[in-house]
């Protein structure tokens, strides 16, 4: 970009130098003068109801200091949004194996679990339900709270988008598709588990320092069950040892088991999680069941879509709400349509719960829609990227929901960007005429939009605060968390940007509830827009001061003022420095703090109608994958992978291309080998020598292409790109398995079984256990 | 038990029970916190450490094991005026790092590599972080940090 110093120019990340120095301190890493050590006993049945519990006997134990449960909380510990059904600790019942049900706090790990060993719970199991098939059976057991509408209390929310009418134009098409896909329950896999270290304060409150996505949701949370006012509750950001949507409920839940600990025994309480422990009781990417049914025209013109979906999202509602609405709104995938209606349900069963997880409903649904896009080329005789290319949502076009497309509209340069990049019409052809053998390769294409920040969801804004502080560095706050995004560079180098100061004078804070402002949720890759703009504000607020004391001081009007580094230059021509200007600043009497807010432009979705603008803008992308499949074994290795991304504008160029590649990596592992699969409600992987994600062997090279269509509102142009990149990668990996096999797996994920007999094997019942003693009562 | 090693260049002894592993004995009785656990069964690779120059799983291997040998974490990577090391410098201009729960391990088993060859392929280095697992990067810019460093060292030298 012209005339710019920093944005879009290679950077350092602000915190790497701490990072592969081993230096950056996670939760579990931190370590306190009497602090306690906490541990949870979690449920082994699916569904039951507690007819005793009795935690006193753990107070007997040697080395335990306090023992809580439902009952040490106001209201029992009951929190969630938008449905309030989920409990700090089980109250009366649990729904899901690895619930939890009480917490002790001890001298030290051991004596926290001989703790747990000593309470008396007793659990009547309850008939469950597994199958999001069967959960609104009229006989079904009741998993979802009382419903005051006649609904099937397990039913939990519907989402539906609505254009013309599907159901008298799909027959009349000449040519369509009716197919049925599905995607497993995904486990986020980051590799710091999760963790809180709750502190007394003095003043009868507590500090809790959270491996969370949103330190203000969490305060919100524990100032409720704990019935303390706000001020006396402070949470403090820790590093994140990856999140991809995965640290909040239950690192809210972990903040307030160690918070009511430490105010019972007036001593520090921190709690990490084992991995099986996180696996069994963490939340996952919901299944998702979908029939899709596409109707196009001879020439290629695509109709209509008819999309059905029904997510299971286990035991609790979490963010299931919200999932649906995303994957309502993108279901039809990037396309224009003369007819459309979508219609996503989700309901309530015993399995683990499903939450955040990246992508948030769109990962899903695109898995779909974009094999059935192929599916149709296919029965169209049209080259499946070509054929994307004559129907993609271009800049002018008018979304399924009825949204108009005003600006920042980068897909078909994207499909075209990887058609070149990746050689695609020539392999294509050369892999059409393979011999027949053993080995079998393929290409296959996927497109990706997706909404930038909340949209219609809620009140979508942030802020930040910026200061000079006494040794001339300058403080910079945001309300939201870099939990390995690269989003504190993205705010240092676009405060840099605006106050024409070096990127290393800037600290960004920590978010801490005490220093930082409230800026919403850190979900939905809205951290550039939403968090970038609100830096920006603030710069822009302490740069109109500094600029008025330099003119001040150079005797000028402001427009005469020139930069030269950090340096302003007046008339004379002599330079002085930002330090000169600081004082100067300071002598006229100002205070250099200043802060800034930034609010989405209002946008309306109509619920009842299916229709409205849903996002303030979308990214577009598009992905081809190479396959080679081995057909004898089934094993499919992605050998080539390109990947283009309309990011509006790049802020952190290393750091953009870093969520791209990482993406992918997620979606590959999506796509073949990862699958949380629950067994009457018992998680089987529950550690990586049975959940297995991609190694660096299993990853290829992979083409990055970051393409810049500027979004007005964004800052410095730029829109979203860390949910997007992973997105489009499955089906374009499962489109690519399709072309080389003649074969389409249309059920996640796609594992040699899948692959070699197009279905999966059946697996042994010995697994209605996990492991960390979840062992099944028999 | 006593157990003696070399720590970073340094000898030193702790006594500690010998069923501890070696992370335990890290984190706990040295408070060196680099080495993180993930997993615990020797999947993940957040624990590593350099044993004798070998890449080891450290929460798989009982802390006697390393009597009378040589233990470098991460914390002894660094040169002692507390700049960064060509590797760790790298690792930051390839974008190498987002979270940084695998970073230390994954600096490691870069400079296990770059000792037995300056000029590895990119599968070469696939091969040797195979062990360790990242679920942020994707690897790629990993990938490219070791072999610049490696490419860097070989011009030195």
């Amino acid at each position: 970009m012209a005339g710019r110093q920093f944005i879009g120019k290679p950077a350092r990340r602000v915190d790497a130098a701490d990072k592969v120095t081993g230096r950056t301190r996670y939760v579990a890493d931190y370590q306190l003068p009497g602090m306690l050590y906490a541990r949870c006993l979690r449920s082994e049945w699916p569904h039951a109801v507690m007819t005793h519990l009795d935690v006193s006997p753990a107070l007997n134990v040697p080395g335990v200091a306090a023992v809580i449960t439902s009952a040490d909380f106001v209201d029992d510990g009951r929190f969630g949004f938008p449905v309030r059904d989920q409990y700090i600790l089980a109250h009366e019942r649990v729904r899901h194996v690895g619930e939890a049900i009480a917490a002790v706090a001890a001298e030290t790990p051991e004596a926290a679990a001989a703790g747990l060993h000593a309470i008396r719970c007793e659990l009547e199991p309850l008939p469950a339900v597994f199958e999001s098939a069967q959960a609104l059976a009229p006989d079904a057991p009741q998993i979802g709270p009382d419903r005051s509408d006649g609904r099937h209390p397990n039913f939990l929310h519907s989402e539906i988008v609505r254009l013309g009418d599907p159901d008298r134009a799909l027959p009349q098409c000449p040519v369509v598709l009716d197919a049925a896909y599905s995607v497993a329950q995904q486990e986020h896999a980051y590799l710091e588990t999760e963790g809180a270290l709750a502190i007394p304060t003095p003043e009868g409150g507590v500090v809790v320092y959270a491996s969370n996505q949103s330190p203000f949701i969490n305060r919100e949370i524990l100032a409720s069950v704990l019935g303390l006012p706000a001020d006396r509750v402070r949470v403090i950001q820790a590093p994140v040892g990856g999140s991809f949507g995965g640290k909040d409920d239950l690192n809210y839940q972990a903040s307030a088991q160690c918070a009511a600990l430490a105010l019972k025994s007036g001593r520090p309480v921190r709690m990490t999680f084992p991995r099986e422990e996180s696996m069994i009781a963490s939340y996952k990417r919901d299944a998702m069941h979908m029939r899709v049914r596409l109707g196009a025209l001879p020439n290629g013109d695509l109709q209509v879509c008819k999309f059905t979906g029904r997510l299971d999202s286990g035991a609790y509602a979490s963010q299931s709400v919200f999932t649906s609405w995303r994957a309502a709104v993108h279901a039809m995938g990037a396309y224009r349509y003369e007819h459309c209606h979508v219609d996503i349900d989700c309901v309530y069963t015993n399995n683990g719960y499903a939450g955040a997880f990246r992508g948030f409903g769109n990962t899903e649904v695109c898995f779909a829609i974009e094999q059935a896009i192929d599916e149709m080329a296919d029965a169209l005789g049209q080259d499946p990227l070509a054929f994307r290319l004559r129907n993609c949502l271009r800049l002018g076009d008018e979304t399924a929901f009825g949204q108009r497309l005003e600006e920042s509209v980068g897909l078909a340069e994207c499909l075209e960007a990887v058609r070149k990049a990746s050689g695609w019409d020539e392999k294509r052809a050369a892999y059409a005429r393979q011999p027949a053998g053993p080995i079998r390769r393929g290409l296959g294409v996927a497109a990706v939009f997706h909404g930038t920040s909340l949209g219609a969801e809620g009140a979508d804004y942030a802020a930040s605060t910026i200061s000079v502080a006494e040794d001339y560095s300058i403080a910079l706050t945001s309300g939201l968390t870099d939990y390995g995004t690269g989003a504190a560079t993205v705010f240092t180098l676009i405060a840099a940007e605006e106050l024409g100061t070096r990127p290393e004078r800037i600290r960004l804070l920590r978010p801490d509830t005490n220093t930082s402002l409230e800026s919403g949720p850190t979900v939905a890759s809205r951290s550039t827009m939403l968090g970038g703009n609100a830096a920006r504000l603030a710069a822009q607020n302490l740069r109109q001061m500094l600029d008025f004391a330099a003119a001040s001081l150079l005797n000028c009007p402001q427009n005469r003022l020139l930069r030269v580094g950090e340096a302003y230059i007046g008339p004379s021509e002599e330079p002085a420095t930002w330090e000169r200007i600081v004082d100067h600043a300071r002598s006229l009497g100002l205070i250099l703090s200043a802060h800034g807010r930034w609010s989405a432009p209002h946008i309306h979705w109509d619920s009842q109608a299916g229709r409205g603008s849903a996002y303030i803008a979308y990214h577009f992308g598009a992905h081809v994958a190479e396959v080679t499949v081995d057909m004898r074994t089934g094993k499919t290795d992605v050998t080539g992978f390109w990947a283009a991304h309309d990011v509006g504008a790049t802020i952190f160029p290393q750091g953009a291309m870093g969520q791209v590649y990482g993406g992918v990596a997620q979606g590959l592992g999506y796509a073949l080998m990862e699958e949380a699969r629950y067994e009457a409600g018992y998680l089987q992987a529950t550690n990586f020598d049975t959940y297995l994600i991609p190694t660096a062997k299993d990853v290829p090279d992979i083409t990055c292409i970051l393409l810049e269509k500027p979004y007005s509102q964004g800052p410095f142009g730029a829109k979203n790109v860390a949910e997007p990149a992973m997105v489009p990668a499955a089906p374009a990996i499962c489109n690519a398995i399709a072309h080389a096999t003649g074969r389409r797996v249309r059920d996640l994920p796609a594992n040699l079984e899948r692959v070699l007999l197009g279905h999966a094997l059946s697996h042994s019942d010995g697994g209605l256990a996990c492991k960390i003693g979840l062992a099944r009562p028999r | 038990m006593l157990i003696q090693f070399t720590l970073n260049g340094r000898p030193v002894s702790v006594e500690a029970p010998a069923h501890l592993t070696l992370l335990t004995v890290l984190r706990d009785y040295f408070h060196l916190t680099g080495a993180k656990e993930g997993c615990s069964i020797g999947e993940c690779g957040t624990c590593a450490v350099l044993v004798d120059g070998e890449l080891v799983n450290s929460c798989l291997m009982l802390a006697p094991k390393v009597a009378a040998r040589t233990v470098l974490t991460i914390e002894g990577v660094s040169p002692a005026d507390g700049s960064l090391s060509d590797l760790q410098e790298a690792f930051i201009a390839y974008g190498a790092v987002q979270c940084g729960f695998c970073t230390p391990g994954m600096v490691l088993a870069g400079e296990a590599l770059l000792a037995q060859t300056l000029t590895p392929t990119r599968e070469q280095i696939r091969t040797a972080l195979a062990g360790n697992l990242c679920r942020c990067t994707g690897y790629q810019q990993i990938v490219d940090a070791i072999a610049a460093a490696g490419a860097q060292r070989k011009e030195v030298n």
